[in-house]
């Protein structure tokens, strides 16, 4: 059996306000378990303790109780976050300093050499669409391209593991659907990605797995397709069907005691919808 | 674990700091150049206002200085009086104050003191006195403060010598600043000269000068070789050890 | 340990150049250099003393605005980073805490030894040249009076001036700052806001300057009361002594200084900042980010 990538034991987080006169709890006996090269979606509303779970796996917070491990290692081992990249929540970077220089900067952080650091920079501007504006200071940049600028400084050491905090939240469609396209890349290179989102329709589209938290609790776990399948109903998209066809159909349906819940014509979404008419105007 | 690491580190810390802070700066110097007084709050609003001016303390007291010199010019004695202390209370090792303040004191407060015709002259002289004793505490606590610089003794010689009259002490305080480093090249001689003014004690005088005599060309100065002779005569010393009479500088 | 150190370099660089772009910084280095030039105006009395006022007035003001750019800077270095959650970046990298903590010093401590070295430059400058015109008028007045007393006047204008001790206060005034970057870390490593770091730090300041004279009170017999000894003991145990680092005696009294008062100096210096930083280190490794 194949070690987890990350794996979340019994951790629960209390929060202790000064004085101890208040306990908040931010989680509450959570567990999960990633495998290698999932694409893991945490979901919950705002305060439901997303971001206390990222920050628990990271070590950037200590968990109240539980443990967790990166790989079978122990999580906050400076050796462990060799292989791990992240992308905080509306995170900036030092203003003052080019696209290219914040990657030689979190290249210096992750170990990488300074012979191998250029290339590596040159491949990861390029992948996140930002070689054009490498020699401009992080100051002039728009919410967008600091978004690409975080998720390069990410992968700037070719992690094993993606940990992503609201990866597409303030971030256009276009830009939206190149992050989901980056993250399915990856996946494909057998990269695992944790990410969590209040956005739920993009979510949809990009994750194996996804868990649902809701005041510190893990509510529902798994697989989309098992999560979101309505039971007993199934859909039957047809192309170029002719009004008899679909007559006879509904009464072959109605012969076998079934039922037909609705019948209507398919519609895109309107992500899908805006993405091909700004794509067709910019032909 | 954290219940014994913090006291355990505090205590350590503590106690290295204090040897290292005690071998660097000793009980503090300031305890002489305070001013004397008697109350002991009032010792400790004078040191914790130096402690308070930090680096800045020397910037203050020249200020001050400057103040006092200004006193000095509207012959304003008591204001120029309490700035002179001030500055050496900040500045202990500033010797150039403790010089300045002596001088201000002993010479020209005491002579204005003595030509203050709106006094009677029992007064005037009382005053004048009063003033070189503030001079001579001046030098005194300056030297204290100060106990390895020729500079003060040699100031208090001048003192002893010009205002008190007191040879004897003016010459010990020049012999003192003679064995210091860095004292001035004719320290030794003024001892000698100043010693052959006291009564009974030429001989003792006769011989340093005729020591420094025998060091050579450079010490063999006019007003040296002057006193020397007219110890000659006046000790009867004898011919064959006398210095001959072609010797000038 | 190269690894770990290029680390902490790397971090010491971006903070050396986040901080010089700070404006406070500017205008603080401004007024220095400002102060400095004005205490050439002020009154002449003697020309030792003119030069002795510039002088002092000169090492005063590098003394006061570099601690005060010690402070300011460095306090707000970490709440910023927590801000903008650049921390959250640099941490999740393999990077251990006191590796940033060590290169949020280093960065601080490079932008004010070139503070410093700036100020010192125009300090000697004007130095240099009131020098020369106290040595000629020197000679001028004093020469028909003898050469062992236009040596005397030499010396004191030579004491007065640029002398070795004045390059070991502007020595002694860049360890001062770094003991108080090594505090305002600690300090700022538990703090929420710089406002706060600054309070603190200014009341270290002030009580650093007079932790001497609590020192001396506490070890002798002049303290009375369990709790006036116990509040001494506290100043004592806790805060450093800044007047250690305060030369303005020594540049008083001679042209010279011994090595090994220099040589305890430095090595006080280094204690209390390796102890400081360890406090902010034991701090922050425990701070919830």
């Amino acid at each position: 059996m194949t070690e987890s990538a990350i794996r979340v034991a019994r951790v629960s987080k209390y929060f202790i306000s000064p004085f101890r006169r208040r306990v908040t709890v931010g989680l509450s006996d959570l567990n999960l378990e990633i495998a290698p090269g999932e694409v893991y979606g945490l979901l919950g509303p705002n305060g439901s303790g997303k971001s206390t779970t990222l920050k628990i796996i990271l070590g950037l917070i200590p968990p109240t109780r539980g443990d967790v491990t990166i790989f079978g290692q122990e999580h906050n081992s400076v050796r462990t976050r060799r292989h791990i990249g992240f992308l905080p929540e509306n995170a900036y970077y030092h203003k003052f300093l080019t696209g290219a220089e914040t990657l030689r900067f979190h290249a210096k952080l992750s170990g990488l050499s300074a012979r191998e650091t250029p290339a590596r920079i040159d491949d990861l501007l390029e992948l996140v669409g930002l070689t054009r504006a490498r020699q401009a200071r992080l100051s002039t940049y728009s919410k967008g391209m600091l978004q690409r600028i975080g998720l390069a400084q990410a992968l700037i050491h070719d992690p094993k593991i993606l940990v992503l905090d609201e990866p597409t939240a303030a971030v256009d469609p276009a830009g939206s659907r190149d992050i989901q396209n980056l993250i399915a890349s990856l996946k494909a290179r057998g990269v695992t990605v944790l990410l969590s989102s209040h956005l739920l329709t993009q979510v949809q589209e990009v994750c194996d797995r996804v868990g649902i938290l809701h005041r510190g609790k893990l509510l529902r776990e798994g697989r989309l397709d098992e999560l979101l399948a309505v039971e007993n109903q199934m859909e039957l998209v047809l192309e170029n069907a002719s009004p008899e066809l679909l007559t006879n159909i509904e009464r072959e349906v109605t012969a076998a005691q079934a039922r037909v819940i609705t019948r209507r014509t398919s519609l895109t979404s309107l992500e899908q919808f805006f993405l091909k008419v700004t794509h067709d105007s910019k032909e | 674990m954290k219940a014994i690491l913090i006291p355990l580190f505090l205590v350590s810390f503590g106690y290295g700091k204090l040897q290292l802070e005690r071998a660097v700066l000793p009980p503090s110097s300031l305890s002489h150049s305070l001013q004397p007084v008697l109350d002991p709050t009032e010792r400790i609003g004078q040191t914790a206002l130096v402690g308070i001016l930090g680096g800045f303390r020397a910037v203050v007291a020249d200020l001050l200085f400057i103040d006092g010199f200004f006193a000095w010019e509207r012959t304003d004695w008591s204001h120029l009086l309490m700035r002179l202390r001030q500055v050496t209370m900040l500045q202990p090792h500033m010797l150039m104050f403790w010089d300045v303040a002596a001088w201000h004191m002993a010479w020209n407060a005491s002579t204005a003191a003595l030509n203050d015709t709106t006094k009677s002259p029992a007064l005037r002289q009382r005053t004048q006195y009063e003033y070189f004793e503030l001079g001579r505490d001046f030098l005194e606590r300056g030297i204290a403060s100060n106990p390895q610089r020729p500079e003060l003794y040699e100031a208090l010689a001048r003192l002893y010598r010009d205002k008190y009259q007191d040879h004897a002490r003016a010459s010990e305080n020049f012999a003192a600043a003679a064995c210091l480093p860095e004292s001035a090249a004719y320290d030794e001689r003024f001892a000698a000269y100043e010693l052959a003014s006291c009564p009974g004690r030429e001989r003792e005088a006769y011989d340093r000068l005729h020591a420094l005599y025998l060091r050579g060309e450079r010490e063999r100065l006019p007003t040296l070789l002057g006193r020397l002779r007219a110890l000659e005569q006046q000790l009867d010393i004898p011919a064959p050890e006398r210095i001959p009479p072609a010797v000038k500088h | 340990m190269i690894a770990s150190a290029r680390r902490s370099f790397a971090i010491a660089g971006a903070t050396f150049t986040e901080l010089a772009r700070l404006r406070v910084f500017y205008v603080l280095i401004l007024f220095a250099l400002v102060l400095i030039f004005s205490a050439t105006f002020l009154a002449r009395i003697s020309f030792q003393q003119e030069l002795q006022v510039t002088r002092d007035i000169a090492l005063g003001a590098i003394d006061f605005f570099l601690s005060l750019l010690a402070i300011v800077a460095t306090a707000q270095l970490l709440p910023r980073d927590l801000e903008d959650r650049v921390v959250y970046s640099i941490l999740a990298k393999p990077v251990r805490r006191f590796e940033y903590l060590l290169g949020k010093f280093f960065g601080a401590l490079a932008l004010l030894a070139a503070s410093l070295v700036v100020m010192s430059i125009l300090c000697l400058i004007v130095l240099h040249f009131r020098e020369a015109a106290a040595l000629r008028s020197a000679q001028q007045q004093l020469a028909p009076l003898g050469a062992e007393q236009v040596a005397v006047a030499t010396r004191a204008i030579h004491i007065a001036g640029v002398n070795p001790v004045f390059f070991s206060a502007l020595a002694f005034t860049l360890l001062k700052t770094a003991v108080l970057v090594a505090i305002t870390l600690a300090v700022s490593s538990f703090a929420t806001s710089s406002i706060f770091t600054i309070s603190a730090l200014a009341m270290v300041f002030l009580i650093g300057h007079l932790e001497g004279i609590a020192r001396d009170y506490w070890l002798s017999e002049h303290a009375v009361g369990w709790v006036t000894r116990a509040f001494l003991a506290v100043i004592v145990f806790v805060f450093p002594d800044f007047e250690a680092f305060n030369l303005s005696d020594q540049l008083a009294g001679s042209a010279l200084l011994a090595a090994p008062l220099l040589l305890k100096t430095g090595l006080l210096a280094l204690f209390y900042i390796v102890s400081y930083l360890i406090v902010a280190v034991a701090i922050f490794s425990q701070r919830e980010l």
